[in-house]
C-alpha cells in the first residue's frame, strides 16, 4: 500500500542506508485483530514504556544515544468500517496529506478487508502522541461525514 | 451546465459554496473569532472548522436547491494557508468526492480570489491587487500564468493590521481590519510612520515594529489617540499598495485594476485606488464583503473554470500545501 509521505523522508535520512528507518526496530503488524478498534504501542525508546530499558554509559536511560534516523516508537491502530469500500474511502481521505514532521514521524495506512490499519513510527513519543491525536480528530471528521452524507453510491 | 461545490478554510473563515455556469447558488460561511488581544492558532482554528463544516455543507446544498447527484465536481483549497485548517477541509472534500463518486479539484486559494473577482465585476484583464491577512501580491495575467509583479517581502498587509489591532486590544469581531477601519475614520492626526516600498515590492514588518513601539509611548503621553494611530497606519500602508499597483499597471499598460482579498473590503483603500486609477484614466473594480473575504464560492468558481478546461486532481496528488505560489498553476482556461 502506498505509504504516507512521512516514512519515505525518515527512511532516506538514516545515513543512506535506505530502509533502516522503515524496517525499524519493530515491524508494524497490520491487519485486523478483532471486532472494535484496537491499538498497540511498542515503546522501544530507552527508558520509556514498561517493558524495555536500555541504559546509557552514565547508567541512566536517557543518555544512551539513538541512532539518527531510527524510529523506535511504534503505534498501530485498527479501525473497522461497515464495508471494504468505506475503509478505502477513509484511506483515500486521510492518506494524501504529509506529516508536519516528516523526518521524525511517519505513518502508513493500509486497508485489510473492511479494516483501516494505521501504523506509526516515530523518533520520539511526544511527536508520536501529537500525530496520533491529530489523526484521530481528522478520522472522526471523516466518519461523521460518511455517516451524514453516505452511504457511498454504487460504483 | 456543470455545478461545482467549493470548500474553503485556509485561515479563520470556513465557507462552502455552489456555483453553476457563472451563478453563485449558495455561499454560507462562518468565522472563527478570538478574544481581543489574541490571534487565531492553527489547532484551534481547525477544531472550529471541523465543528461547523458539515452543517455548512448541508446549508449550501439546501440553499442551492441541489442534491449530491446534481453536483458535478468537488473543489477545495489545496493551498496556500494554515496546515491543520487546510487538512480539516480537504478530508471532507475528499470524503464526499468518494462517497458521491465525483471528480476532485485542488484549487489555489489566490486564484480563487482572482476568478471570483473577474466573475463578479466583469473586469476583462485587470491588474490585480490581492490583499488579505495572509497574502499581499500584485498580479497580472500573461500567457497562461497569473504572474506576480510585486509582493510583500515579509508579512501581508492584513497581518500587519491584525497584529496592530492586538496591541490596542481592538475587537476581532467581525474582523480586526474592519474595526481599525471604523476607528481610522475618527482619526485626526497623521503620525509619521516608515514608508517601505522596495521597487515593485513592499515590506510591512518594520512598520509593525515601529508602530508597536510608538503606540506604547505616544498613548501614555497622550500625544495621539488610538484612532490617530489607526488612521496613520492605514494611510501609510495603503499608499504603499497604491504605489506598487500603479507601477505594475504602468509596466503592463493596463487600464483596469481589481482589488481582491479581505483587505479589499476597506473603503479607504478603495478610495485611494480609485484616485490613482482616475489619474491614469483606468477603471477600478472591487467586490463586496461576500466575495472579498475568503468564501467557498470563489473556490467553486475557480474549480468550475478548471473543470471545464479538463483539470482533475487524483487523490494521490490531493495533499494540501501551505506554500503554493500563484504562478505555479497553468491557467489553461484563459487565452
Amino acid at each position: 500500500m502506498q505509504e504516507a509521505g512521512g516514512d519515505a523522508g525518515g527512511g532516506s535520512r538514516a545515513g543512506g542506508a535506505g530502509s533502516q528507518g522503515r524496517r525499524g526496530v519493530g515491524g508494524c503488524r497490520g491487519g485486523p485483530r478483532s471486532a472494535g478498534t484496537t491499538s498497540a504501542a511498542d515503546h522501544r525508546a530507552p527508558g520509556v514504556g514498561p517493558a524495555q530499558h536500555s541504559l546509557g554509559p552514565g547508567g541512566d536511560p536517557w543518555s544512551s544515544a539513538q541512532r539518527p534516523g531510527s524510529r523506535p516508537c511504534v503505534f498501530t491502530l485498527n479501525v473497522p468500517f461497515p464495508s471494504a469500500l468505506e475503509a478505502e474511502i477513509a484511506r483515500g481521505s486521510l492518506a494524501p496529506d504529509a506529516e508536519p514532521h516528516r523526518g521524525a514521524v511517519g505513518k502508513e495506512l493500509t486497508v485489510s478487508g473492511s479494516v483501516l490499519a494505521v501504523c506509526w513510527r516515530a523518533e520520539d513519543c511526544r511527536l508520536l502522541r501529537i500525530s496520533i491525536v491529530n489523526f484521530l480528530d481528522q478520522l472522526s471528521l471523516v466518519m461523521r461525514t460518511m455517516q451524514r452524507f453516505g452511504p457511498p453510491v454504487a460504483r | 451546465m456543470p455545478a461545482v461545490l467549493g470548500f474553503e478554510g485556509s485561515a479563520n473563515k470556513i465557507g462552502v459554496g455552489v456555483v453553476r455556469d457563472g451563478k453563485v447558488l449558495a455561499n454560507p460561511r462562518r468565522t472563527y473569532v478570538t478574544p481581543p488581544g489574541t490571534g487565531f492558532l492553527p489547532g484551534d482554528t481547525a477544531r472550529h472548522h471541523r465543528a461547523v463544516i458539515l452543517d455548512l455543507l448541508q446549508e449550501a446544498l439546501t440553499e442551492a436547491g441541489l442534491t449530491s447527484e446534481d453536483i458535478d465536481c468537488i473543489a477545495y483549497t489545496k493551498g496556500p494557508g494554515m496546515g491543520a485548517p487546510l487538512v480539516s477541509v480537504a478530508v471532507v472534500a475528499r470524503t464526499v468526492a468518494q462517497l458521491w463518486n465525483k471528480p476532485l479539484l485542488g484549487v489555489n486559494h489566490c486564484i480563487g480570489h482572482i476568478e471570483m473577482g473577474r466573475l463578479i465585476t466583469g473586469a476583462t484583464n485587470p491588474t490585480v491587487l490581492y490583499v488579505s491577512g495572509g497574502n499581499t501580491q500584485v498580479i497580472a495575467y500573461s500567457e497562461h500564468r497569473y504572474r506576480i509583479f510585486g509582493e510583500t517581502i515579509d508579512i501581508a498587509v492584513g497581518n500587519c493590521l491584525d497584529r496592530f489591532a492586538r496591541v490596542l486590544k481592538i475587537s476581532n469581531d467581525p474582523s480586526p481590519g474592519y474595526n481599525i477601519e471604523q476607528m481610522a475614520k475618527r482619526g485626526k492626526k497623521l503620525v509619521e510612520l516608515p514608508y517601505t516600498v522596495k521597487g515593485m515590492d513592499v515590506s510591512f514588518s518594520g512598520i509593525l515594529s515601529f508602530i508597536e513601539d510608538v503606540a506604547q509611548r505616544m498613548l501614555s503621553t497622550g500625544e495621539c489617540t488610538p484612532e490617530d494611530l489607526c488612521f496613520s497606519l492605514q494611510e501609510t500602508v495603503f499608499a504603499m499598495l497604491v504605489e506598487i499597483t500603479e507601477r505594475a499597471m504602468a509596466h503592463c499598460g493596463s487600464q483596469e485594476a481589481l482589488i481582491v482579498g479581505g483587505v479589499g473590503c476597506n473603503v479607504r483603500l478603495q478610495e485611494m485606488m480609485e484616485t490613482m486609477c482616475q489619474e491614469r484614466g483606468a477603471r477600478l473594480f472591487a467586490t463586496d464583503e461576500r466575495f472579498c473575504i475568503d468564501n467557498g464560492a470563489m473556490i467553486a468558481q475557480a474549480g468550475w473554470e478548471m473543470f471545464q478546461a479538463g483539470h482533475r486532481t487524483p487523490l494521490s496528488e490531493s495533499g494540501i500545501t501551505q506554500r503554493y505560489r500563484t504562478d505555479e498553476v497553468e491557467v489553461t482556461w484563459r487565452d
